[in-house]
């Protein structure tokens, strides 16, 4: 294996010097933390922020109180419906049988400020019927029949904390596992020929197999790193921003079951997706045509992490565990979430990334030793 | 007399759907430089190919040094350096990282490595630009980097393939002056050109080949006959070539 050794070293050496793979990976590890940031700022103005509901017509006794302290400014105009357009957050008409409310549902600080209204509106029901029945002699606990007592099994904030993780962990360790060493893989592969050094590797006597298995670990180690970078710089963020005004930084910590589950899967995957992205460059015949094969694969990724995001209690069975990239979002969130692992999944999981890696390189080995890789270049 | 360091026996080689190499015979001997001579498309780099095992023969054979180029591709590439025109290097590495790269997967031992490279880059008179990077070399000095990969394993073979084609007349004067240098240590060297002032004056025997087919074979003297020059040679045989 002296050949592969060889080729490792000169592709590590090529890519550390190459600006545009470490302009990538930099980029990736910078984009979770800039992105949480955003998100953060976005969900503290919007719990800080004071809307504005215009009224007209007679205002309950007391209820001026519960909008001040609900961040709902008051303020008379003379069209509640036409002023709930753009002038204020939400109209509202004091009538004598109730209220009407205007608002317009595509703008976002309406559907907030028709939340707050709805909260005060509850309450202020409820203290006015509590008052009634006091007034009547009767307790006003009859309306509350079967108070209840909820005893978390576990802390709610950190249950939020890792959702939150189980779903964006499992996408960026997905994602960049692909992208951090796509540039790579294509330079290696289809920048060999654009460059017209592949006769010259091809006339050397190492085995192409050992050439290959070179290449494809130098690409391997920048996905796993990449993917590890920005997994590490994403938790670390998530320990600093604070998201709203109330809620404070969320409880992060990721168990180290998790943690051990996501470093194998980060290294399956990225020695499959190191062998697809190298056979899909030996196909093309420069780099450009190479990106333009490999634009697929994102849609491959952003899928399965997806399927979490909209149905966050799939609970497959383990047949599921078979499909590549879905399996390992699936593993990696139910570490996560439940902080162990069911060892069925994670071996199907691992045979299912193993055998995958093995064909996508066994595909890539035919592409690298056929005649026509040399004479369509 | 020494036997033949490269041997071609009926070759022939299709390329999709074209008959490319339609039963050509040569043999090429050490310390000569062997010239394949053709017009464009004739089948000079497919021989070359064949010869060097990147592509297979459909019929026909191949030795090189004894060692058959379908049962023992790996000894044969051990022993045959190629040069072409299209010197590609990698742009991110010295000149002298290019060159080690190609002697470590040539199977040239660790502890000869560093001497070997030395001594191409020696050789060539490569050392005011060894340490820079590739990208930042002129098309000479790469000429000159492809050129010392190729013969850092010290192959007892030497193949170029229109060598000088994109090179000005210095760059060009060195690669010619590098072939005469090999041929001198005993080297086989086979030059495909189309380039026939070159040939005339480097080549010791010859071959021209037409569509696949040898035309004539012989020492240059033989293959020019009663013409002036080699160029009214090969536009005669071309033109009463089937």
């Amino acid at each position: 294996m002296k050949a592969t050794a060889t080729v490792f070293r000169k592709e590590m050496l090529e890519i550390i010097r190459d600006r545009r793979t470490l302009i990538a990976i930099a980029l990736a590890a910078l984009a979770s933390p800039v992105v949480l940031y955003v998100i953060s700022q976005v969900s503290t103005r919007t719990a800080s922020e004071t809307y504005t509901v215009g009224y007209s017509g007679d205002l309950p006794v007391g209820l001026d109180l519960l909008f001040s302290t609900t961040g709902l400014k008051l303020e008379p105009v003379a069209d509640p419906a036409e002023a709930a357009k753009q002038q204020v957050d939400l109209g509202i008409v004091f009538t004598p049988k109730g209220l009407d409310e205007y608002y317009d549902p595509t703008r976002q600080s309406a559907q907030i400020a028709d939340i707050r209204l709805q909260e005060i509106l509850s309450k202020y029901d409820a203290a006015k019927i509590a008052a009634s029945l006091q007034q009547k002699g009767v307790d006003p606990s009859v309306l509350n029949p079967l108070p209840v007592s909820v005893h978390p099994l576990s802390s709610p904030a950190q249950a939020a904390g890792n959702g939150f993780l189980s779903f964006f962990l499992p996408y960026i360790l997905i994602t960049m596992s692909l992208t951090g060493g796509l540039s790579a893989a294509l330079d290696t592969s289809a920048g060999e020929r654009e460059r017209k050094t592949l006769e010259s590797l091809l006339l050397t006597p190492a085995p192409r197999a050992q050439v290959l298995i070179g290449k494809t670990l130098a690409v391997a180690t920048i996905s796993f790193a990449a993917a590890l970078a920005a997994i590490a710089s994403m938790l670390i963020a998530l320990t600093q921003i604070q998201f709203g005004p109330r809620q404070g930084s969320l409880p992060i910590t990721l168990h180290p079951v998790a943690a051990i589950v996501m470093v194998w899967l980060a290294v399956l995957l990225a020695v499959s997706f190191s062998s697809l992205t190298i056979a899909l460059g030996t196909l093309a015949r420069n780099f450009r045509q190479g990106q333009a094969y490999a634009t697929p694969l994102y849609f491959v990724t952003i899928f399965p992490a997806s399927i979490v995001l909209f149905i966050p209690d799939f609970n497959p069975n383990l047949a599921y565990y078979v499909i590549p990239i879905l399996n390992a979002v699936l593993v990696l969130r139910d570490a996560i979430v439940h902080n162990t692992v069911a060892l069925g999944p994670l071996a199907v999981t691992s045979a299912s990334l193993l055998v995958t890696g093995a064909l996508c390189f066994y595909a890539a080995l035919r592409l690298f030793t056929r005649e026509a890789l040399l004479i369509r270049s | 007399m020494t036997g033949p360091a490269v041997r071609i026996d009926r070759l022939e080689k299709n390329l999709g759907s074209n008959h490319v190499l339609r039963g050509i015979s040569l043999e090429a001997r050490p310390g000569e430089i062997f010239g394949l001579l053709g017009p464009n498309g004739a089948g000079k780099t497919t021989t070359l190919r064949v010869i060097c095992t990147l592509l297979a023969p459909d019929a026909g054979s191949v030795e090189v040094l004894g060692f058959d180029t379908r049962t023992a591709p790996e000894e044969v590439r051990r022993r045959v350096g190629v040069v072409t025109a299209e010197f590609g290097v990698y742009p991110r590495l010295s000149a002298r990282e290019n060159i080690a790269y190609f002697a470590d997967l040539s199977g040239v031992l660790d502890g000869e490595l560093d001497r070997r490279v030395d001594a191409v880059i020696e050789r060539l008179d490569m050392r005011s630009f060894a340490r820079q990077r590739a990208e930042s070399l002129s098309s000479g000095q790469k000429q000159k980097v492809a050129i010392a990969r190729a013969i850092v394993h010290d192959p007892p073979v030497l193949m170029f393939d229109e060598p000088t084609s994109n090179l000005d007349v210095l760059a060009s004067r060195e690669v010619r002056e590098f072939m005469v240098e090999s041929k001198d240590r005993g080297k086989c060297v086979i030059f495909s050109t189309h380039v026939l002032h070159d040939a005339e004056r480097l080549c010791d025997r010859l071959t021209i080949i037409h569509q696949g087919q040898v035309v004539t074979s012989g020492t240059t003297a033989e293959v020019r006959g009663a013409h002036q020059e080699l160029e009214d040679a090969f536009l005669d045989l071309l033109a009463a070539a089937p």
